[in-house]
């Protein structure tokens, strides 16, 4: 019903105008001649900003009178004033006709906002001005709709000051909460900064200490291997005959084998191990971007973090004999996977391959996925998802239900990467080979979080620091020298006190760094993004959660698969929006990234997001940190003017 | 820890690869001539090898000249190469005669003799009007040509011409009555053949294979090819749709290097197809035209929808050849065409004007439909415009940039799943409003309605088609399953008329619902494309209704995919509405439905250069209404790329952004503020000259001549402009020279004729017949207007074409040497079929003797309808006149009106040095004249 209606209205209007255009006669000129009798000084002005009447002042005295257009290359005269003629290439003299393409008519919507409207708008039979002022030719009556639309964006305004009222509190608080804070965690870095200074220095002590007993360990160890040695082969000489040459093979197996455990050990427990740690993350900072290396370094030497990172335990913790198979296997692991990654089409990655793989592969494809593939070249869903497509339709009846590009890409990618992990009953392997794909970020947000609660694992006392220097002054005190065959439980004490220190070291040297890492950000001129610091704003966008983490990155994610838009990069638009780059590579497009715009509001919340570009997202966050003092100055003005400015009657035109 | 590295490096490199440029033409999808059998065949032939004589020749009851082809029987049959077919039979040759010295020629079999299966002829091409202008032939004479043993025999064509049939060796041509000289031949190097149907023989294998496809060929070897001369001729052209240059290169013969295919002639859609290639596109139109210094112009047409394959050999091809029938001191271009199958039917056009050759090329096929002048405006589309908030967020920043448009597009992501005639219920949940509240300000919308429909049974469309039997079969004569984006498609068969209607019937208000009447359509993969098919369409031995192979008509597919639209947007309207319909495929008669574009292009400077012998190519092929993705659809253009795509995209007769999804968006205000400044001010130009693209577009509708024209067909005589297709023509007033390169610094124009142009910027004239070097200005390309013509323009700029409607005129008089200039303008109602009953306003301007004339161009009793229009013209600039004078008297009113100095265009505020007749307010519909004094 309602819609045959419109339609009939648009027809009657259509009609109206067809018959208007036939029946009457130049319009223009003709109304313009008409009004001029009856209001001169109201044709005149037509179209003209109060800023601007006296510009025009000197026309208004005499017909015959002449001023110069505003930039001053030509002269008109009063009736050339308003004449719907251009004269003037600036359309000075044409304020309220269509005549001067780069005119502005000014309409003055008396109970609303005054605006002022391109000439291209004036007469052309739509009506723009709430007060109907921009057509006046009667090819259409536009009715006054000021006071209506006025009290609509008055109560509107309202609303937005009250909220800005409220937000203002908010921030003040928000910026003083902020100030505290990083005074205090400025105080702490500088205290926490000596301490490392003299906790080093002891550590170094007791390294060089625990190196002398392992060296007189070692010469001990030597000594017996060598007296072993020949023991072994006085009996072996005796024994000779007797003895068949497995058992020598089992035995000197047995030996090789205690000695790399040895070897390994001592690398473990030695600085060496941490070097070897070091290069790992050194790695893993190589193969992602700047963020996924961030997390790392956020990691590094934590511990408590480390813990929560699977590759780590296995590496700081693993014996030799773990060691070894490990790298067998993830070895044979990656060039499977390679061989996948060719063979079966990328897993997320390939489309250059795509070509190759579809010109050896598409003769032997089914109609179904040739058709599949073709279209991807159109759409850019990725190949792995056809190659999953091809899989799925070989073993089962594929739905064709349609589903978002991105929906299936990143499905499909969940699903490869299942199908592997079934393929490999290896769980721990798998898990390690993700996280060096970079592609887990979920995992980088537990030990993110954890600083800003990792506060509390730093023993609070002063004292602790005083009782490990005086353990350790004990400890040199009692053994001043050392002397062969090795006092085992005195080298047990400095070996365990030797672990203990350089753990805290290491601990102490984590919550510096984190410390630093947080406060080298730029929380915005008053620090009003302070708190933003180690939070993530979350909003759910159909099938997708959309996850903002400032400072940190910001990512998308549908089930189990994330998304990375980007990472942070920095405020702009003086600190009215956010800007995080780099995520995830789009086919055929630029790298992910997101923009967020930034609106005064009470709570920090994400309002929307979009993406108005292929892989550009656009989202909106509402924040008390944008409600600032000046813009609600700003907004209680324009009310008190749209207040003052109600017209007088309502029915003017 | 060794190996991770290793797959770190592995995934980077990985990364590395991907890039857009990896993805390219995909040349090994497609055969070459050597993969296509008939061409390998044909294109191996020697000159001569037709061993076919006209006998038996006379006049038939219905006014032709009929003959047979025999072999000639073999005396010395030493070449063992061409062996004689024992089972062939004659075929039947016709040759009719029609109005305005156009000669058909047709040989098929005789169906006399039973051939195992009726050829296909194409329908619903050839105009019934066209048919009526056949001229019955009375007599014939006989007569000898050079040392011929046999005869030759001669009809009279319209005009100064005959047509002439040599018996024997088998030859047709045209030629001028009275010197002799010949204009156009068929067969004149003897390599023609035909292979004539027959039964399949145990142990013939007539499949074909080509990749993973197999095409059963059930009816065995049809080709058919033959050369085609001709005489008189320094270039050659049409035969769309490749990208390449206007004037043809040859394929074949010495010195040909790079262009060794021939021009083939396949509906493909090809992804992302390279410039500078004779491969085959979305459309194909078989027909050449030719055009020399010396003679003019001719045009041959071979009304066939079958593959085809074009060769234009170089001077010198068939060299020490002794077997050719023609007189060695003619210049002329040889071209062979070869098709796969159907029948010769086969036009001649004489000219002898380019523009003869149009018309009378359009008097078959149909002369272009006049469009709806909104559609003649700027329309911005996208890959895709996603929801309504997106189209209304579009809508608005138009208007809040000052930048006019009139149509909003919306590509296949507005539909449910891709099931066309459907909306997807939460992007587009209120599709009626959203057309309206455009509607509201003037515009219009645009949705995609494509072939292939979504296998789906709760789609009403597919239970309809599949219920009634009309989809297309496949070999095995089920329903024909193919894979497009609907995913697994099939495809309505739209050679049957029935199917067409019904097709028709799904536009109504009623069946499409969300539609209102500001909406239109655009109907693309119309090739047909076909994701799994054979060079990605449909498989030749596909099936449509009466039992005809795929084969026969694929090029015609596209043609009655928008014929059924277009059909269904007049049944929509009770034939009142004209419709718009875009298509991306083509073929002869696609002018009388709607606009084509050429497909989709890429974002480079190469692209953008092409894209004009594109178009002047479809404009000389009856196809004025085209035009290319301004942009590029694939990749980013870079800003100086799009500013410069939209300074020569404003004078594209149609005038459409579009762009891939995957690329940034680039709605004109999103490159600063200098570029959105320089990108409206090119749109404002296209609005600024509306009034006058109208009338060209009425023009073409009346005669066939092209909205954009090669600089030869204003200039016929003049060599230099023969191989220039980086400039043309608008009308004949208008020279636009595009910018195809990155920051240039200078431009290089070649200004034809004896008359100067002037400047359509700064006004200043320049000399004609020579090459001028310009600064390359970035806020325009170089457009001039030609000495001695009128154009009107509507100089004030509105949302959108439809505010434009009462806006007064300006006229531009630019005098030639003799203060002389001439101009028309056309206007009707700008939407409805009154104008065919007279319902327009057609005023020429003449200027002479200081004299400003408007008289009434429409014939008398040109219908009972009147239109008329209070629109009046409200500036009158004259470029060449001196000495100034001060004023201008307008009879009949006697009135005195001021004459003074104003720029050449208001909106550039250019110094006012340009003698302006000010506010004249004569209407532009009324006799009148303005004479300076």
């Amino acid at each position: 019903m309602n819609k045959k209606k419109k339609i009939g209205g648009l027809r009657r209007l259509f009609e109206i105008s067809i018959v208007i255009i036939i029946g009457c006669i130049c319009a223009i000129t003709r109304s313009a001649a008409a009004a001029a009798a009856k209001d001169d000084q109201f044709l005149l002005l037509l179209g003209v900003s109060p800023q601007d009447e006296d510009y025009y002042k000197g026309l208004l005295s005499s017909p015959s009178s002449t001023i110069k257009c505003k930039d001053g290359s030509f002269k008109f005269s009063t009736s050339q004033l308003n004449d719907d003629f251009c004269d003037c290439p600036d359309a000075s003299d044409e304020p309220g006709t269509s005549a001067c393409p780069n005119g502005k008519f000014y309409c003055k919507n008396a109970g609303h906002i005054p605006f002022s409207l391109y000439s291209s708008r004036v007469n052309d039979g739509i009506c723009d001005c709430c007060d109907g002022s921009d057509e006046y030719d009667g090819k259409v009556k536009c009715p006054n709709t000021c006071w209506e639309a006025g009290k609509v964006a008055r109560e509107r305004l309202k609303t937005k000051i009250a909220t800005y009222q409220q937000g203002v509190t908010v921030r003040n608080r928000l910026v003083e909460q902020a100030k505290l804070a990083i005074a205090k965690e400025e105080a702490e870095l500088s205290k926490l900064k000596n301490e490392e200074k003299i906790l080093k220095g002891l550590v170094e002590q007791l390294q060089e200490r625990k190196e002398q007993i392992e060296k007189a360990e070692e010469k001990e160890r030597l000594q017996k291997e060598k007296e072993d040695k020949e023991r072994k082969e006085a009996e072996e000489a005796n024994l000779k005959e007797k003895q068949n040459g497995e058992q020598v093979e089992s035995s000197e197996a047995d030996a090789l084998k205690n000695d790399i455990h040895d070897k390994i050990g001592e690398q473990v427990e030695s600085s060496e191990a941490d070097a070897l740690k070091n290069d790992i993350h050194d790695k893993i900072g190589l193969l992602g971007d700047s963020s996924s290396s961030q997390d790392v370094m956020d990691g590094h030497g934590d511990s408590e973090s480390e813990a929560q990172h699977g590759e780590f335990d296995v590496k700081e913790e693993s014996p030799i004999g773990d060691v070894k198979p490990l790298q067998e296997d993830s070895l044979l692991h990656a060039t499977e996977k390679e061989e996948q990654l060719t063979v079966d089409g990328q897993p997320g990655l390939d489309t250059g391959n795509q070509a190759e793989v579809e010109e050896d592969n598409s003769e032997s494809l089914s109609k179904e996925e040739l058709g599949r593939l073709v279209a991807s070249r159109w759409t850019g869903e990725k190949t792995e998802q056809q190659t999953e497509e091809v899989s799925s339709t070989k073993d089962k009846n594929h739905g064709t239900e349609e589903e978002d590009a991105y929906g299936e890409e990143y499905s499909s990618y969940d699903s490869e990467e299942d199908d592997h992990r079934y393929d490999n009953d290896d769980g721990d392997n798998e898990d390690q080979m993700d996280d060096f794909g970079g592609e887990d970020h979920d995992d980088s947000s537990p030990s993110y979080k954890s600083e800003t609660d990792d506060e509390p694992d730093l023993p609070a006392e002063p004292s602790w620091l005083e009782k490990i220097q005086k353990s350790v002054r004990r400890i040199f005190q009692a053994v001043t020298f050392f002397q062969t065959p090795v006092d085992k439980s005195e080298a047990a004490r400095v070996r365990k006190e030797y672990d203990e220190s350089s753990a805290k070291l290491s601990k102490l040297q984590s919550r510096i760094s984190s410390l630093k890492q947080k406060l080298k950000h730029d929380f915005g001129p008053e620090k009003e993004f302070y708190s933003f610091y180690g939070q993530c704003f979350e909003n759910k966008q159909n099938k997708y959660v959309y996850k903002i983490c400032p400072f940190k990155q910001a990512s998308q994610v549908e089930g189990h698969s994330t998304t990375r838009l980007g990472s942070w990069e920095k405020f702009e638009d003086s600190y009215k929006v956010m800007q995080f780059l780099n995520g995830d590579k789009c086919w055929n497009g630029p790298d992910r990234s997101l923009k967020v715009k930034l609106r005064c509001g009470l709570n920090n919340e994400v309002t929307d997001v979009d993406e108005p570009s292929r892989c550009e997202y656009m989202a909106l966050v509402s924040t008390p940190a944008l409600c600032v003092e000046e813009k609600l100055k700003e907004l209680q003005d324009k009310l008190d003017m749209m207040n003052k400015e109600q017209p007088t009657s309502h029915d003017e035109l | 820890m060794k190996k991770s590295p290793n797959l770190i490096f592995h995934i980077l490199f990985l990364l590395l690869l991907i890039s857009p440029s990896v993805f390219s033409w995909k040349k090994d999808e497609f055969r070459n001539c050597n993969q296509t059998p008939f061409c390998k065949r044909a294109r191996s032939r020697k000159p001569g090898s037709c061993n076919l004589i006209a006998t038996e020749v006379s006049i038939s009851d219905d006014g032709d000249l009929i003959a047979k082809l025999i072999p000639k029987t073999q005396e010395n049959n030493e070449s063992q190469d061409a062996p004689v077919e024992v089972d062939s039979k004659p075929l039947l040759l016709t040759v009719s005669v029609y109005q305005d010295g156009i000669l058909r020629l047709k040989i098929d079999e005789e169906q006399s003799l039973n051939p195992p299966k009726k050829r296909f002829e194409v329908p619903d091409v050839i105009l019934d009007e066209f048919l009526s202008k056949k001229l019955y032939l009375q007599r014939l004479s006989e007569e000898k040509i050079d040392n011929d043993l046999g005869f030759s025999s001669v009809v009279y064509l319209d005009g100064d011409y005959e047509g002439v049939l040599r018996h024997d060796p088998f030859e047709v041509f045209v030629r001028e009555r009275g010197n002799g000289k010949r204009v156009l031949s068929i067969n004149s190097n003897g390599l023609f053949d035909f292979e004539q149907l027959r039964e399949k023989k145990e142990g013939d294998d007539w499949e074909e294979r080509f990749r993973s496809h197999t095409d059963t060929r059930p009816y065995g070897p049809q080709s058919i090819s033959f050369d085609v001369s001709f005489f008189g001729a320094d270039i050659v052209s049409g035969i769309p749709e490749h990208a390449t240059s206007l004037a043809l290169k040859p394929t074949s013969g010495p010195g040909v290097d790079g262009f060794s295919e021939p021009y083939r002639l396949f509906n493909l859609d090809v992804f992302e197809y390279i410039d500078e290639s004779p491969f085959g596109l979305y459309g194909s139109i078989p027909f050449m035209i030719s055009h020399g210094k010396a003679r003019g112009s001719s045009g041959f047409f071979w009304l066939n929808a079958a593959e085809m394959q074009i060769d234009v050999f170089g001077t010198g091809w068939n060299a020490g050849q002794d077997k050719i029938m023609m007189p060695v001191d003619e210049k002329r271009i040889d071209t062979l065409w070869m098709s796969e199958a159907g029948v010769v039917d086969a036009f001649f056009f004489v000219g002898p004007g380019p523009k003869d050759v149009i018309r009378q090329y359009t008097s078959v096929t149909g002369r272009p439909a006049m469009p709806q002048l909104f559609s003649t405006a700027y329309h911005q589309c996208r890959w895709n415009y996603r929801d309504e908030e997106d189209v209304f967020d579009v809508d608005s920043k138009f208007d809040e940039h000052d930048i006019p448009y009139d149509v909003l597009w919306l590509d296949i992501d507005h539909t449910d799943g891709r099931r066309y005639f459907t909306w997807d219920k939460v992007l587009f949940p209120n599709p009626e409003e959203m057309q309206n509240k455009l509607a509201a300000k003037g515009r219009h919308m645009v949705t995609i309605v494509d072939p292939h429909i979504k296998r789906d049974d709760n789609y009403y469309i597919h239970k309809e088609a599949s219920d009634n039997g009309y989809y297309i079969k496949d070999a095995s004569n089920r329903d024909f399953d193919g894979w497009c984006w609907s995913g697994s498609s099939s495809y309505t068969d739209m050679v049957n008329p029935h199917i067409r209607s019904w097709w028709a019937d799904k536009f109504s208000y009623g069946n499409y619902v969300g539609s209102t009447p500001s909406l239109y359509v655009w109907n693309d993969m119309n090739e047909p494309s076909v994701f799994n098919g054979p060079e990605l369409t449909m498989p030749r031995d596909a099936l449509h209704f009466g039992g005809i192979e795929h084969r026969e008509l694929h090029n015609v597919y596209g043609y009655y995919f928008h014929m059924a639209t277009s059909n269904g947007l007049v049944k929509r309207g009770n034939g009142k509405d004209r419709p718009f319909v875009l298509s991306r495929a083509f073929f002869p008669g696609t002018q009388r439905y709607g606009a084509v574009w050429t497909g989709d292009n890429t974002a480079e400077w190469e692209h953008l250069r092409v894209s004009v012998p594109m178009l002047l190519t479809l404009g000389l092929t009856g196809i004025s209404f085209s035009g290319a993705d301004v942009g590029g659809f694939f990749g980013n253009p870079e800003p100086d790329l799009l500013v410069r795509w939209y300074q020569l995209g404003a004078y594209y007769p149609f005038f459409r952004a579009h762009a891939h999804q995957d690329t940034k968006r680039r709605e004109p205000w999103l490159f600063g503020e200098r570029n959105t400044e320089l990108i409206r001010e090119a749109i404002h130009t296209r609005y600024m000259f509306l009034p006058y693209f109208y009338t060209l577009f009425r023009e073409a509708n009346m005669t066939g001549t092209p909205v954009i024209r090669p600089l030869w067909m204003e200039f016929p005589a003049e060599e230099e402009t023969f191989s220039n297709d980086e400039a043309f023509m608008v009308g004949n007033s208008l020279l636009v020279q595009g910018v195809y390169t990155q920051r240039a610094k200078h431009v290089s124009v070649y200004l034809p004729g004896e008359q100067s142009w002037y400047d359509l910027r700064s006004g200043a004239a320049y000399k004609g017949g020579k090459r001028h070097k310009f600064e390359a200005l970035e806020d325009s390309v170089p457009a001039f207007q030609r000495a001695g013509t009128i154009i009107p323009r509507k100089d004030r700029f509105r949302r959108s074409s439809t505010q434009m409607g009462t806006d007064p005129y300006t006229l531009v008089i630019a005098l030639n040497s003799s203060k002389e200039a001439e101009g028309e303008l056309y206007i009707d109602d700008g939407k409805s079929f009154e104008f065919e009953n007279g319902a327009y306003i057609h005023r020429h301007f003449k200027f002479s003797n200081g004299k400003l004339t408007s008289s009434n161009a429409a014939p008398s009793g040109a219908g009972g309808n009147r239109f008329s229009t209070d629109c009046t013209v409200e500036r009158i600039i004259l470029l060449g006149l001196s000495p100034a004078p001060k004023s201008a008297l307008i009879e009949p009113a006697n009135q005195k009106v001021g004459v003074q100095l104003g720029p050449l265009t208001i909106r550039h505020g250019n110094s006012p040095s340009f003698l302006t007749i000010r506010r004249p307010n004569v209407r532009i519909e009324d006799d009148w004249t303005i004479k300076i004094l």
